[in-house]
């Protein structure tokens, strides 16, 4: 469904993503793990149109996604939920959630699509008029979520969903997650947080300062010791940093 | 006494408001700050006098051509002149200067037109002006007409970027540009959209103002100043802000002028802008 080929993003002389390749199967949920500024949102941000990559290859479905502007992305069925959120955070709950509904493949079942999202975030039902901007961290997450969600896309980016917030609004957000993997759609995660992440996702790419340096099934992946050690002990950056 | 500054305030104040949406939208929504705002505004008026002199057109049906007419005037310019200073522009402080720098010469090139076509003379149409009876208040029938379609033109707006989906794009747009193109929104046209309606709003507030005033063809930057004010009193983007601050400044002028002098109008509005200015520089209801 999506191949990336031998990407590279630089910042500058500061090359963030070292020629790297992944590929995502539909239906599948793959993590990308890595430590703070090992090159994960890069890779994220420019399969979402972020990130203008120095050179490589983004197909998504045989179309390649670089000669495609950003705002394209959604009418094709990609949504990008980036780091920081990108709300609206002038904008209600609800306000935020429409936005989400605009392009035209997600208009016509938009109603069912915003009783989904109220019923997998009842918080956000019971706050649609709040002002986006002036909920907590985790609140203002599930807005992001339920937003891309609302664009009715065939696959999920999502850039770590769960920095910056408490243990148990992470805990929240990976319900909500299980339960959107659970309709079947096809989810690419960039993660700091590990073991909650292997513990959902199919197949797992690990990222070390810009390069790719191993792959494989969560379930192998979580058995490796030194993986264990690199990603999943105490060597992980502090969250939030 | 009173009765008659508020009713002739609320006129000259529904234009103002009309000019200073205008205004606000160009700036909050295509982040062009324009300086040539009030020869556009010109424009409108210089054109609607035209059409009514040369062609015996009444005031209205021009009106209902001269609005599509701006709206493409200022498709155009935006496509032209602003959309190369958008795309050079990386951060959002270059373009305001390159924006302000830019349409400063558009001024310039706009009133040597308007002078070259029709001269520096004061113009002015009669069209409609006996009075009406208001409330006990004579005021002339050009004034209400010209109330009536600021009015309408302002509230229909404002209704459609508070209740309509193209309204909510707009808003999303203004507010926080970075994230529009992750709901699919082109964030490039809707700023042209919002520059071109802005355009569409200043030669309808021009052509409102022609068809009770006396203008000329240098008076552009009292226009624009005077939107400037409007816009920075009602808080920068806030369209409520800019309707409630227009109707204030057109009562403050009239009262200015019946109560104390009309030759101060100007010199109050620029003390009120100051003192906004100076003291609430976030508009009289902006929040932070």
């Amino acid at each position: 469904m999506l191949e990336v080929e031998n990407l590279t993003v630089a910042y500058g002389k500061h090359i963030a993503l070292d020629n790297a390749s992944i590929s995502v199967q539909a239906g599948q949920m793959v993590a990308i793990l890595g430590a703070n500024g090992a090159g994960k949102s890069s890779l994220l941000g420019a399969i979402g149109g972020r990130a203008r990559p120095q050179s490589g290859v983004i197909r998504y479905n045989g179309q390649s996604l670089l000669d495609m502007p950003a705002h394209k992305l959604a009418e094709h069925g990609i949504a990008l939920v980036p780091e920081g959120r990108g709300i609206f955070p002038g904008l209600s709950v609800e306000e935020n959630l429409r936005l989400g509904a605009i392009p035209k493949r997600a208009r016509e079942g938009a109603t069912e699509t915003l009783a989904e999202v109220f019923n997998l975030f009842p918080k956000l039902a019971e706050r649609r008029g709040q002002i986006a901007g002036t909920m907590s961290g985790g609140e203002q997450q599930m807005v992001a979520i339920g937003r891309a969600l609302m664009s009715n896309p065939e696959i999920l980016l999502l850039d770590e969903p769960s920095l910056g917030l408490a243990p148990i609004v992470v805990k929240e957000v990976f319900s909500a997650l299980t339960r959107i993997r659970a309709k079947g759609l096809t989810i690419v995660i960039v993660e700091q947080n590990a073991r909650a992440t292997l513990a959902l996702a199919d197949y797992v790419y690990l990222v070390e300062v810009g390069r790719i340096t191993g792959s494989g099934p969560a379930e192998e992946i979580k058995s490796n010791p030194s993986v264990e050690r690199a990603f999943l002990g105490g060597a992980v950056a502090p969250v939030n940093a | 006494m009173i009765l008659t500054t508020l009713i002739l305030g609320l006129v000259l104040g529904s234009t103002y408001a009309l000019l200073a949406l205008g205004l606000t939208l160009q700036y909050g929504i295509a982040r062009i700050m324009n300086l040539a705002y009030g020869e556009l505004t010109l424009v409108g008026a210089f054109v609607l006098v035209a059409v009514f002199q040369q062609l015996g057109l009444s005031p209205l049906i021009a009106m209902i051509l001269i609005a599509p007419a701006g709206y493409a005037l200022g498709w155009f310019l935006y496509q032209g002149m602003m959309r190369p200073l958008v795309k050079r522009s990386g951060a959002r402080g270059r373009l305001e200067v390159d924006s302000i720098l830019a349409t400063f010469g558009l001024l310039f090139l706009i009133q040597g037109i308007l002078l070259m076509l029709f001269g520096a003379n004061f113009t002015s149409i009669s069209y409609l002006d006996r009075g009406v009876n208001v409330l006990g208040v004579s005021v002339a029938l050009n004034r209400l007409i010209a109330f009536g379609i600021c009015v309408v033109a302002g509230g229909a707006l404002v209704l459609a970027l508070a209740k309509t989906r193209w309204g909510l794009i707009m808003r999303a747009v203004a507010l926080t540009p970075g994230s529009a193109p992750l709901v699919g929104i082109d964030v490039n046209k809707v700023a042209r959209q919002g520059f071109a309606l802005g355009t569409a709003l200043a030669v309808v507030a021009g052509a409102s103002i022609a068809m009770y005033q006396t203008f000329s063809a240098t008076d552009g930057v009292v226009f624009t100043m005077k939107a400037l004010v409007i816009v920075i009193m009602g808080g920068v983007g806030n369209v409520k802000g800019a309707l409630v601050a227009g109707i204030a400044l057109g009562l403050l002028e009239t009262f200015v002028a019946t109560a104390i002098d009309p030759g101060l109008t100007l010199a109050a509005t620029f003390a009120i802008f100051l003192v906004v200015l100076l003291w609430r520089p976030q508009g009289l209801f902006g929040a932070r």
